[in-house]
């Protein structure tokens, strides 16, 4: 089976958040089977940094549910948001 | 490769063992895409083993394990070139889990390359897909029916998979030329890059001719502005700021807006883009904008922003079109599941199950059937549980389609027909 890659797009719920400390978190967040291949962060507005790691899963069943569960739960995130999908 | 050219998303999709990494790893070669250390790396390794010819699955292999260990992946990471376009390929992940993504991320292709293997025909991948690709707002579908050196180049069979097709694509309203079938074999490179002498009876162009020849894709900046918000903040010494990407039409300093289902609206006040003010904001922008007269509790998650002149659509109930995915029962009416569209959750009941479509003749087998399950595709009426803007995907293709969740499972996917205010 291949793997997907997904770039999920994460807000943080204000521009205070430290987004090192929110990374973290996201990293030891993730489910089995998952992981994270690279982090970018965005500038969208009046302060407002997004982290948008690119997260490898398998493509199978579930999809990219369970990271994104698990990343919506993390302390400091705002919103959680798969903004592309591909496989690898 | 050149950046001057216009740029073209391609998916290549169809039946998983059909071929298409062959074919991606077949249309990056014969455009001089693969990498030459690539090309090194498996003529060694072809000449240790004592294999013979090159393996475009190989290649792909091995372009993806390098990725992997790439510090950071860009999915967008297969690319080539013809005389007119710069095409980037995106390669659909084949469990239907992500059709959700697919739907409610940023819209990912402008065309499509189905492919379908001449020795097998259509598939339940392929009908699944090319439903998928109509209402993901595919614009141009190219048919290359693979693997001819299977059966021989056989004009009969090739036929026999073009009439298929065309049953398929008819079911879902899908119309595209005559010359938009194409035989193939991407093992073989049988009219990928040049016309074969093995199809002396196809007289059409060749796939890169044909991919060439598309037609370049415009933003919809002319569709009225439909702006979903994904997030809602207070920034201190600015106000409300709701977070989103434009969908369609144009967002200018000094519009007057309307957010609804919320049923509120004010005049825009400043947009920023990157953390710079900007004047306007188009189709694919990220943006923060703050609106004269809006609280952080007026608006949510799941709104869409929009002229206040020609407001979203909220929807009392609508009639889609749905193709049933996955489901270990039956769907009849009162089926309560949650509807993901754009940036909103919803949890929808169908109220009735209208006509179910017969698969091989795109005709209504049945006017209201009982139930409907998997591979079922059917017209149904909706009625969400709260309020939700949604467009007919005849107007607003980009808000015009919804996926639908149940049990952890993507189980249909759908587009809006028709919606009742």
């Amino acid at each position: 089976m291949g793997k997907v890659a997904a770039k999920i797009k994460v807000m943080p719920d204000s521009p205070e958040m430290d987004l090192d400390t929110l990374q973290e978190r996201l990293e030891s967040s993730l489910p089995e089977g998952a992981k994270i291949n690279g982090v970018e962060r965005e500038e969208v507005a009046f302060g407002l940094v997004a982290l948008i790691p690119t997260v490898i899963v398998p493509d199978g069943a579930g999809g990219t549910e369970a990271v994104e569960e698990n990343f919506t739960e993390v302390e400091g995130v705002e919103s959680v948001d798969v903004e592309n999908v591909g496989r690898i | 490769m050149s950046e001057d050219k216009p740029h073209q998303n391609l998916a290549i999709i169809g039946h998983v063992d059909h071929g298409k990494s062959t074919l991606v790893g077949r249309l990056l070669y014969e455009t001089g895409s693969v990498p030459e250390h690539v090309i090194e790396q498996h003529r060694e390794e072809a000449e240790e083993k004592g294999k013979g010819g090159f393996e475009f699955a190989y290649v792909m292999d091995n372009l993806a394990e390098e990725r992997e260990r790439g510090v950071t992946i860009d999915i967008a990471h297969q690319e080539f070139d013809t005389d007119e376009y710069y095409f980037t390929i995106v390669d659909t992940p084949g469990h239907r889990d992500f059709v959700k993504n697919m739907i409610t991320g940023a819209s990912q292709a402008d065309h499509a390359v189905l492919v379908v293997a001449a020795d097998d025909g259509v598939a339940p991948q392929t009908q699944e897909h090319v439903f998928l690709s109509r209402t993901l707002g595919i614009e141009k579908l190219i048919i290359a029916v693979n693997k001819m050196d299977v059966v021989d180049y056989s004009e009969d069979d090739y036929n026999d998979v073009v009439d298929e097709v065309n049953q398929l694509l008819n079911q879902v309203n899908f119309e595209v030329d005559d010359n938009s079938f194409i035989p193939i074999s991407a093992f073989e490179g049988d009219n990928v890059a040049e016309a074969s002498d093995n199809t002396p009876w196809y007289d059409g162009r060749t796939l890169l001719e044909t991919l060439n020849d598309l037609p370049e894709s415009e933003p919809p900046t002319d569709a009225p502005l439909r702006l979903p918000i994904q997030d809602v903040y207070t920034i201190s010494g600015i106000g409300t700021v709701p977070v989103g990407r434009i969908e369609t039409g144009v967002m200018n300093v000094g519009d007057d807006v309307s957010f609804q289902p919320s049923d509120v609206g004010g005049e825009v006040k400043t947009i920023e883009m990157h953390h710079e003010e900007v004047p306007k904001a188009e189709p694919g922008d990220n943006v923060g904008f703050n609106v004269r007269g809006i609280g952080k509790d007026d608006i949510r998650r799941g709104d869409v922003c929009g002229p206040a002149d020609d407001p979203p659509s909220v929807a009392e109930t609508f009639q889609a079109q749905v193709v049933v995915m996955q489901h270990p029962s039956v769907i009849t009416a009162g089926y309560t599941p949650v509807f993901h569209a754009h940036t909103a959750q919803v949890a929808c009941t169908i109220e009735s199950i209208d006509k179910k479509m017969d698969p091989s003749s795109g005709e209504v087998a049945e006017e209201n059937p009982d139930f409907i399950q998997s591979g079922d595709a059917a017209v149904v009426t909706i009625r969400p549980q709260k309020p939700l803007s949604i467009e007919p995907s005849s107007e607003i293709p980009e808000l015009g389609s919804f996926a639908i969740r149940d049990m952890g499972q993507t189980i249909a996917a759908g587009k809006v027909l028709e919606v009742n205010e």
